[in-house]
């Protein structure tokens, strides 16, 4: 990349199922000036914002950046907001790093978000109709056909779960805080989606997620550590044609190689310190270490059920609590960026992974068809 | 900022009530632009598209239209919920990296779903506009009357844009609404939302377009007669038509400035004029002399597919270089009601 | 607007109800009219793609993979209404607003003879739930010619309207699974 890009602030909502306390504008504003407040600045010293969400049905407001320009104190200035589905936090992170590796700006203002209380997830995604079966109910099929190609056993998927949300209880911004949870609640909690059961789903969030990048001058004058980016990818594939595969997509595969070879990763369990990956549905997790390139094709489950993806383990997973702990569904992406970042600056808290110096940030959606990537590391590129 | 070019466009008809998926519609758009660049697929190294789910009252709409790019392998590529021209914008960021380049942009938006004007309202602030059903065409009257007070204009300036706009559409394959109209007849038309009547407004229109961007020397190869984008930039005002000036567009003016228009003299200049009395905003926001030729195309007056419109000016904008031997021109592109977001972009020929 | 609203104990407004309509008017497009013309014949037909030779059912009128065309003069294929169920779920309704399904339901992935893609989200019928397993095969239940529109259910081009009701199992012994495993889903 031309220019280098720096993350020097981060910020987040407490996540929670209603956010009643503040509006649309006052969630992604509690976010934001969280976000510009680590970087010692203020509304009036970014150039450019770029704001990413989901559906704009989940909230009935549409192209809300029209709305929200106010609030964040984007007149005068470029505005855009980035619609990927699910992958859009993720997406809309790169667009934002773009806009400062290509030259163009030098301070810009990322935030993604979803307020689900203000609108019906799973209305919109039906469109209204009847017989909307939700994300759970699509990717339940896929999940059943990696259960039975890996022959993993039923309980890994659980053992996600459970991690997950020990470590949320690390996370005071997490939405789920379970301090009962283990594997028995997990077991007997209901099937919703066959093979998927309630606590191994992640819960409807409000939430939103910002982040200041700036260039490599702006990283230089923080305060705090920046985490660098070293490098960011994208990719789309067509979500249904004869013969794809959904349960190990090649489009992930394809974003994770184009970011590793940016960035020299030549063996991503030995590489990267920690990742945060997009895990709705706990069977996501060993999906993904296939995916990623972290295990073999049908071993991903090993590296959970060995504990090697704990908080503690070689390959430490989502030790924010991940997706299955907070769902603000267009800011869950950018929440995974953010974690990838917090872990390099040293900034996570409780759930710090000690020597952290190279994080994956990852983010999938619509038919696990849209991929977005990023490494960022303690060091300048 | 490393020297970027439109090579080639290409766009549908605009019309209404297309009898076919918004996908089929985009398809041999974006295969025509292709062809017309000569450039294989595979050479495109980034593709990003504008649209709105809320036309198709469906949401992920935009998912479909990947297909409609041929995604397999799997290729780089972004979604902008806005007009086309912020996902050229967004390609023109991508192309300044070096690492690729050519990029496709399109755009797709089927108006005709449902009643445009309602669903246009939920654009509003949820909390205090939308409850209103606050749309745009009355939110359109407003900006008029603030304009033509404050311009000593009167009703006669905007059935003269109208007429024109008809006129010249009448050259253009693509236009929706075209023809011969004396401004005293349209002046007859009754107040739809006064100071406007229903010829001050666009026609609902379904649409798709799309545009290959080139970096460097290659778009001499693939184009005769390359557009350079000499300047591109977009700004934002406030959303509450109560805290702004609407007889004018400062953020049209903010973008314009630093797109650099005033950098040479523009020969012709498309603009996102939704509705006639924008279109006088908009050349005083530009800073466009009298001389400025406006609109050939018939512009948005004549065919309007939301989420299109925009990037189809930056198209005919490129038109005018590249088949009409223009030097200079300019294409803008509005979001929003009362063109509350602006994007400018300033094109060159070879010269 | 407001039809319900919640305060705070104080008597403060915290949440007020705002129920948004709007009407779509769904053309069916001409790709999918002639499919439900057919359908409400009692036949499953599709595209075949001209330079690659998948068969896509439903056909959208082009191929998304080589983007050319399909029509129904030059590419129509007519395939079978058995197949085989690749994958599945049971779900338990979420009750959201105009949701009409009460009790748990299956809803599968079917590979149609003669077709080259699953067709997702089929719903399963006369099979017990905890029966339900990948290889199963399965034959279409199709509504009463009088209860067929002749429409397909979806402007985007999936599924199969109100023809077909769902899928129950054949009879026939389970696929082997080298028969569908390229097409899991």
């Amino acid at each position: 990349m031309a220019e280098r890009v720096a993350v020097v602030g981060i910020g987040q909502t407490h996540h929670r199922k209603v956010r009643d306390d503040v509006s649309l504008a006052g969630l992604l504003r509690e976010a934001g000036q969280r976000a510009l407040d680590d970087a010692e600045m203020t509304w009036t010293d970014v150039d450019a914002v770029v704001i990413g969400t989901a559906p704009d049905s989940f909230e009935g407001v549409m192209m809300p950046e029209l709305y929200l320009a106010d609030a964040l104190g984007a007149a005068g200035k470029p505005i855009m907001r980035v619609h990927t589905a699910g992958s859009v936090g993720g997406s809309t992170a790169v667009v934002a790093s773009h806009l400062v590796s290509s030259g163009v700006r030098q301070r810009v203002l990322t935030i993604a978000f979803e307020k689900q209380s203000e609108g019906d997830t799973t209305w919109g995604l039906s469109g209204g109709r009847s017989g909307g079966v939700g994300a759970g109910g699509y990717f339940a099929p896929h999940i059943r056909a990696y259960i039975s190609r890996s022959n993993a056993p039923e309980y890994v998927g659980w053992m996600v779960a459970v991690k997950d949300r020990r470590n949320a209880l690390k996370n005071p911004y997490a939405h789920l805080q379970l301090p009962d949870i283990d594997l028995d609640a997990v077991k007997e909690s209901p099937m919703v989606w066959e093979p998927v059961r309630r606590l191994e789903s992640c819960p409807a969030s409000d939430g939103a997620c910002a982040m200041v990048l700036t260039d490599e001058a702006g990283g230089d004058a923080a305060s705090k550590p920046p985490a660098w980016v070293h490098g960011t990818a994208i990719r789309s594939e067509l979500g249904q044609f004869p013969g794809r595969d959904p349960v190990n997509p090649r489009g992930g595969q394809d974003c994770a190689a184009d970011v590793y070879a940016q960035t020299g990763i030549t063996d991503p369990l030995r590489d990267i310190d920690v990742v945060e990956c997009y895990v709705p549905f706990s069977w996501y997790e060993p999906m993904w270490m296939e995916n990623l390139g972290f295990a073999e094709i049908g071993e991903g489950w090993k590296l959970t059920e060995t504990g090697a993806t704990e908080l503690d383990g070689d390959l430490p997973v989502n030790c924010s609590g991940g997706v299955l702990s907070s769902n603000p569904i267009g800011a869950s992406g950018m929440l995974r960026f953010a974690e990838a970042a917090m872990q390099v600056r040293g900034q996570a808290g409780e759930h710090q992974v000690d020597g952290a110096r190279t994080a994956l940030g990852h983010a999938y959606g619509g038919a696990s068809q849209f991929f977005a990537m990023w490494v960022v590391r303690s060091d300048k590129p | 900022m490393r020297d970027v070019a439109i090579v080639s466009f290409a766009q549908a008809p605009a019309q209404s009530r297309v009898e076919t998926t918004e996908t089929q519609m985009l398809y041999p758009v974006v295969n025509e632009a292709i062809a017309r660049s000569g450039l294989e697929r595979r050479d495109i190294g980034f593709t990003c598209s504008g649209s709105a789910d809320y036309l198709q009252g469906a949401p992920f709409a935009f998912v479909g239209n990947l297909e409609a790019t041929g995604a397999w392998p799997p290729i780089s590529e972004s979604h902008v919920e806005m007009d086309g021209a912020w996902a050229l914008y967004e390609a023109w960021v991508r192309l300044q990296h070096g690492d690729v380049d050519a990029a496709l942009v399109f755009s797709s938006g089927i108006s005709s779903k449902a009643n445009l004007r309602e669903v246009l309202c939920l654009q509003s602030d949820p909390y205090y506009l939308m409850p209103l059903w606050a749309d745009p065409w009355s939110l359109a009257a407003l900006q008029a009357r603030a304009f033509l007070d404050a311009n000593g204009h009167d009703e006669r300036s905007l059935a003269e844009v109208v007429a024109r706009s008809r006129r010249l559409a009448s050259g253009n394959p693509n236009a929706q609404v075209s023809g011969e109209v004396s401004v005293d007849d349209l002046l007859a038309e009754p107040h739809v939302v006064s100071p406007l009547r229903a010829s001050d407004a666009p026609p609902v229109s379904d649409g798709a377009a799309a545009i290959v961007l080139v970096a460097g020397e290659a778009a001499r190869e693939a184009c005769e007669h390359p557009a350079w984008i000499r300047g591109i930039d977009h700004r934002a005002d406030p959303h509450y038509p109560g805290v702004r000036d609407l007889s004018t567009s400062a953020s049209a003016r903010q973008a314009a400035e630093a797109a650099g228009v005033a950098g040479g003299p523009v020969e012709v200049a498309e603009l996102h004029a939704s509705f006639s009395h924008e279109e006088l905003i908009l050349r005083d926001a530009l800073g466009l002399d009298d001389d400025v030729e406006v609109n050939p195309s018939g512009g948005p007056l004549c065919g309007n597919p939301m989420m299109v419109s925009g990037l189809v000016r930056l198209g005919e904008a490129f038109r005018q270089i590249n088949e009409h031997g223009k030097q200079r021109t300019v294409g803008h592109a509005a979001s929003g009601p009362c063109l509350q977001q602006n994007l400018v972009c300033v094109l060159e020929g070879d010269a | 607007m407001a039809d319900r609203a919640t305060e705070t104990e104080d008597g403060r407004l915290k949440f007020m109800q705002q129920m948004i309509s709007l009407d779509y008017a769904i053309r069916v497009p001409v790709v999918s009219r002639e499919f439900g013309r057919r359908l409400k014949d009692g036949e499953i037909s599709g595209h075949e793609c001209p330079q690659c030779g998948l068969v896509y059912v439903p056909p959208r009128g082009f191929c998304p993979i080589c983007v050319v065309e399909t029509t129904w003069e030059q590419d129509a294929v007519t395939v079978s209404d058995t197949g085989t169920l690749t994958s599945w779920t049971v779900l338990t309704p979420i009750q959201y607003h105009g949701q009409q399904e009460r009790d748990d339901y299956a809803l599968a992935s079917i590979l149609l003879d003669g077709a080259d893609g699953t067709i997702g989200q089929q719903r399963l019928l006369d099979i017990p739930l905890d029966e339900i397993r990948m290889g199963v095969r399965v034959e279409a239940v199709w509504a009463d010619p009088s209860e067929r529109s002749g429409e397909s259910g979806d402007p985007r081009g999936y599924g199969f309207g109100d023809a077909i009701r769902g899928f129950r199992p054949s009879g026939e012994p389970d696929a082997d699974r080298e028969t569908y495993e390229k097409h899991t889903l």
